[in-house]
């Protein structure tokens, strides 16, 4: 199409209210959807930049520019940012409402209503996280994981920050029970379940996770609120309470909300692949019955966090081997992404590098995972950095680098022009140097025996840290550079067509930015979601 | 990684290179199997794709090669874990409470040491517990760890094989010195084990005021030399000019016997200026009352000054 | 037959509606299904303390409490078959009496919990803490559990009230009737969970 701004675009003023009211009260998926991307922008580079005060002060052994407490808790408020706030609702959130019902063929979610005010709700519980910090007798300082009991005896604000994760946790609820309505509702007209794209598969994957798992976790915060508040003692051993039953309860959510972070961002790499192969995904059925996989054994994996906690011998090998189990999914995943790349016509733009550097570093965190996962091995490595690289390989490696994929691939859909091509590779360039220089060095830390959440450690880690915040330097270059591409392509970009890099899914079926209907009149579908040809 | 030291050091390093070489392998073909697709398959050379059909034949072999692979890490691992939790009878029990944050280890024999002195090549059982929060054993050597869980034993064995002194570490997030929260394991041999026993060791010529407060981690928030931890230094407490926040009201106070002794049981009473409350907990219970008298024995005779 | 629906109005799928109240429904039984897991716990650890902490629970209110639960259940039914018969008046009238009803079971919660507590029974009280560990506990969950019970009997006592207005407003109606269909299924969920909580904690000894 050469029309260049197209009509009623969602981003026009809408109806009788005009500016940030008609964003505020807005139900249209694709503006909650932008207002989601907003929050979480702002929230990543707020806890980004703890972790950056946490690698200065990590740079040279003994104390530089902060007291231990200080140091304590930014790495809690760092932990509950980036879990919380960022990654859990991430890609679901932000893409996954942009996008869902235009890839289903729909004009809006099920519940539009609810899914303005899951916003709020997320909202409201970040403000009560930050406030977290900054009332009470200091922030909270329990890792993101509150492990009972000192999470019931230390004096700092921890109800606050419980609270917080519990109003985030109900958000999360709502928006996976309107995604399961959409997706069984809502689909076009001819789109049956195994003609859906793969995408809104993890969505709905996930959102099964979020509705099954998230209530876990809420009745444990309420227990820690109500045992703080009122000595009841579930989890005190003075009163006759237990505190592994707390990292029990933890886990059985905490573990399957790993998948609710990664499930989407594997969803989100399964579209960019063919796009830019212009090739059918290869093993459509096995992608889709891996991720309902993950879901499923994802619940029976959690005690692999607790091989050291004194839980039974037999429960120690039992989940032992479910964790190995569960890591055969994400291998078919792999495989399947790999293959779908042969005899493509392979296209480098920068999703598509963000989207190779997702699988290099997923197998990495998924491949280091086995490590954790094998008994032996994790009594040496448990609650060291190398766990702590694990899972920055995996979340950041993998959710984030995933999030900066779909963020780029998206980008002309969703603000009808394009980033600077350019700037963009050469800020993945940095990111993923930076990205490398910081995390790697952690894996040998850890194997050295670097306990994680330490303040100060011994001279023989000195290397292993300095390097690690040299590349955190680099990778606040990356990320600057990249954030700064993208808001200077908002104003001056050129003008995006309809469908810049030729995909098949339904959302380059229609203008960009996409009209406030989505669809001019609803579509019917005949073929699967790849048929290229 | 560096040095084992303990009986099972090989085993779980060998475990850890077994893993690791499955890894590397599928890490380094996958990837650059993928660069080759990506070079070779590059729009330029290959602008028009081939369509290539599902193949449930692939589907199987690469769900069920990482299924072997993955139940043989399994089982690598567990076999080598499984001598880690049958600690031979005769092995010598040491028992071991970790509180905020320091370490204390009690022989058969009564003795009680603040580092762990142990025996060249004799199987030694630790059985743990804890006197607050969760703290976790780590020594990095030994290659061994496990939680104190307040309210619950738990235990982990081993045999030392090298003579040296290593790392004891806390590896569960423990509160504000966690980090700090370090002790050394120090391997002798049997001999020099046996008479390092039955000698009264620190404790002989210590006052038993200073071994009270030893045993109970006064020192890891209190310092002996006047540098400021978590709570007031002990250095010239005795007969002290102190101003103390009580009920809001600052006093000035000379610190005394009942001024030492009220501090211990009910911390929160009379809080130096400075200092914040509900950080002590009371030692009601813990210390008894001779010891108490001790502690303020300690300070009257021999205090760091 | 809603294919109708122009680009305002709001897209309208009964069958959604339901669909989303049960997954909700299903994730409010999975939160006390933790504290149920829990419950199994400590009982098993216990089971001597629970037994006799148990003895301290008033049968007769329970029992009476859980009639009247069940009783509303039945009246919130019937509301819904009355407005499919359209009878908008009988409606409002049987939703009143579950009201009511909710409001009785609030009234004997009070009177059971303000004797216990004035019998020096609630979490941290001296007397509590004087107790075995295991009883300590029991009064936790006992507390914990049933006031977490009496805050969805809130919860649901204002959503039937919102409901209440939308039938007397007209806006719930014959052919419209999907709120007061999705507010009975809460109601019954409460009464469910009550009916798991009244035996765990006043029967079983
Ligand atoms: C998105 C998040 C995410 C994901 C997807 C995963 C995935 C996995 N995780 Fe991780 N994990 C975390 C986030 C995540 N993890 C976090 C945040 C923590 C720390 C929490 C805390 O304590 O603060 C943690 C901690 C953690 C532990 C506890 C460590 C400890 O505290 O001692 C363990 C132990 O088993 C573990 C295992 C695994 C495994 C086996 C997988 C598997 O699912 C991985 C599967 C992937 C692959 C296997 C790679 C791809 C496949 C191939 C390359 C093909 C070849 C494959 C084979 C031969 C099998 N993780
Ligand atoms: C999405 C998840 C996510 C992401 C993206 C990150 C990103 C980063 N994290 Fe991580 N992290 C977690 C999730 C995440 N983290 C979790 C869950 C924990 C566990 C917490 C717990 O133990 O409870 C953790 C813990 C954790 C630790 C371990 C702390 C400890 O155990 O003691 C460290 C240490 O280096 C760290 C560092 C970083 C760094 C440097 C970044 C960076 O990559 C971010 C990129 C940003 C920068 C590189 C910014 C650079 C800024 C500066 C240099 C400062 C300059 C300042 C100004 C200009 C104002 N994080
Ligand atoms: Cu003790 Cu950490
Ligand atoms: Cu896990």
């Amino acid at each position: 199409m050469s029309n260049s701004i197209p009509h009623n675009s969602y981003l026009d003023p809408q109806g009788n209210r005009k500016g940030i009211l008609g964003w505020l009260l807005t139900t249209d998926h694709k503006r909650i959807g932008i207002l989601y991307l907003i929050c979480i922008m702002i929230f990543f580079l707020v806890g980004a930049i703890l972790g950056g005060f946490m690698r200065l002060e990590l740079a040279k052994p003994g104390q530089q520019i902060m007291e231990a407490q200080t140091y304590n808790g930014l790495f809690t408020v760092h932990g509950i940012i980036m879990i919380f706030m960022v990654v859990i609702p991430g890609l679901s959130a932000v893409f996954g409402n942009f996008f869902l019902p235009i890839m289903i063929g729909a004009k809006d979610v099920s519940f539009p209503k609810l899914n303005l005010l899951s916003w709020y709700i997320y909202v409201l519980g970040s403000i009560v996280a930050i406030l977290s910090q900054f009332s009470g007798d200091g922030p909270p300082d329990t890792g993101w994981t509150f492990y009972a009991p000192y999470s019931m005896e230390t004096t700092t604000n921890v109800i606050m920050a419980v609270v917080a994760a519990f109003i985030l946790g109900f958000s999360s609820i709502l928006t996976g029970l309107n995604f399961i309505v959409t997706i069984h509702r809502l689909r076009a007209k001819g789109m049956t379940w195994f003609k859906m794209p793969l995408f809104p598969w993890s969505l709905y994957a996930t959102a099964w996770i979020q509705v099954l798992a998230t209530p876990i976790v809420g009745i444990t915060l309420l227990m820690v609120i109500a045992e703080r508040t009122l000595r009841i003692g579930f989890f005190d051993p003075t009163l006759g309470g237990d505190p592994i039953l707390f990292q029990h309860l933890f886990w059985i959510y905490s573990h399957p909300a790993v998948y609710i972070m990664i499930l989407p961002a594997m969803g989100v790499i399964t579209e960019i692949i063919p796009t830019f192969c212009q090739r059918k995904v290869f093993g459509y059925q096995a992608i889709v019955l891996s991720s309902l996989a993950i879901a499923g054994v994802g619940y029976l994996v959690w005690g692999h966090h607790m091989f050291t906690s004194g839980m039974s011998d037999l429960s120690r090998l039992v989940f032992s081997l479910l964790t190995f189990i569960v890591a055969i999914p994400s291998a078919i995943k792999v495989f399947n992404w790999i293959a779908t790349m042969y005899k493509g016509s392979i296209e480098i733009r920068t999703p598509f590098l963000y989207t190779l550097s997702f699988i290099f570093q997923f197998m990495i965190g998924g491949l280091t995972g086995l490590v954790l996962g094998s008994l032996a091995t994790d009594v040496h490595v448990h609650d060291t950095y190398f766990v702590v690289a694990h899972f920055h390989y995996i979340v950041f490696g993998g959710m984030g680098f995933a999030f900066f994929a779909a963020i780029h691939y998206w980008y002309p859909k969703m603000f009808g022009r394009m980033y600077n091509e350019k700037l963009g590779n050469i800020a993945w360039a940095i990111l993923f140097s930076g990205f490398t220089l910081l995390y790697f060095p952690m894996f040998v830390l850890g194997m050295r025996g670097m306990p994680r959440r330490y303040f100060d450690y011994l001279p023989e880690y000195s290397t292993g840290h300095l390097i690690s915040s040299i590349g955190a330097a680099v990778l606040i270059f990356g990320i600057f550079l990249m954030v700064y591409n993208l808001f200077r392509g908002l104003k001056t970009g050129a003008i995006a067509p309809a469908n810049p890099w030729k995909g098949r899914t339904l959302e380059w079926t229609i203008a960009s930015p996409p009209p406030l209907e989505n669809f001019d009149e609803e579509p019917v579908i005949d073929a699967g979601p790849y048929d290229y040809e | 990684m560096y040095q084992g030291a303990s009986n099972f050091a090989q085993g779980v390093d060998n475990t850890f290179m077994f893993i690791f070489a499955i890894s590397i392998f599928f890490l380094v073909v996958l990837t650059a199997t993928m660069i080759w697709f990506v070079i070779k398959y590059n729009r330029k050379k290959h602008p028009n794709p081939t369509q290539i059909k599902d193949s449930l034949k692939l589907e199987v072999t690469w769900t069920v090669i990482p299924l072997i692979l993955v139940l043989a890490m399994f089982y690598y691992g567990y076999v080598i874990y499984k001598p880690m939790r049958n600690a031979p009878d005769d092995a010598i029990p040491i028992k071991v409470v970790g509180r905020m944050w320091d370490w204390t280890f009690e022989y058969p024999n009564g003795k009680m040491a603040r580092e762990l002195v142990v025996p060249l090549d004799k199987p030694i059982k630790l059985v743990m517990n804890s006197a607050d929060v969760i703290h976790s054993l780590y020594i990095p050597a030994f290659r061994i760890k496990e939680d104190l869980v307040p309210g619950q034993e738990t235990y982990m064995w081993f045999i030392p094989t090298i003579q040296d002194t290593f790392e004891i570490l806390c590896a569960e997030y423990c509160g504000l010195r966690h980090a700090f929260m370090t002790s050394k394991a120090i391997v002798i041999p049997e001999s020099d084990y046996e008479t390092w026993l039955i000698t009264e060791g620190q404790g002989k010529d210590e006052h038993p005021g200073l071994l009270v407060l030893q045993n109970n981690a006064c020192m890891s928030c209190h310092s002996m030399d006047g540098s400021k931890l978590v709570g007031p230094s002990f250095k010239g407490l005795f007969n002290a000019r102190r101003t103390i926040v009580v009920d809001k009201q600052e006093i000035q106070i000379t610190v005394d016997g009942e001024y030492i002794k009220k501090s211990i049981l009910d911390p929160d009473s009379e809080i130096v200026k400075g200092y914040a409350p509900k950080l002590m907990r009371s030692y009601k219970d813990v210390i008894s009352e001779e010891e108490l008298d001790q502690i303020v024995d300690y300070f009257i005779k021999e205090g760091p000054i | 037959m809603d294919n109708q629906t122009s680009a305002i109005t709001e897209h309208r799928d009964d069958t959604g509606a339901k669909l989303g109240m049960w997954i909700f429904i299903f994730t409010e039984l999975l939160l006390f299904g933790g504290l149920f897991l829990v419950y199994a716990v400590f009982r098993a650890k216990y089971s001597q303390d629970f037994h006799i902490a148990a003895f301290q629970l008033n049968v007769f209110m329970g029992a009476l409490n859980t009639a009247i639960l069940l009783i509303s259940s039945m009246t919130v039914a019937m509301s819904v078959t009355a407005i499919q018969k359209n009878d908008k008046r009988l409606a409002l009238l049987l939703l009143s009496i579950t009201l009511a009803l909710a409001g009785a079971f609030l009234f004997n919660k009070y009177l059971e919990w303000g004797g216990k507590i004035h019998h020096q029974l609630y979490p941290g009280s001296d007397v509590v803490m004087s107790l075995k560990h295991g009883q300590i506990l029991f009064f936790g969950l006992y507390y914990f559990m049933t006031g977490l019970h009496a805050l969805h009997i809130v919860i649901g006592m204002i959503l039937l009230m919102y409901i209440a207005y939308s039938v007397a407003k007209g806006k719930t109606n014959q052919s419209n009737y999907v709120l007061l269909e999705n507010g009975g299924l809460y109601w019954h969920l409460v009464d469910l969970i009550w009916i798991f909580l009244f035996p765990l904690l006043y029967l079983i000894t």
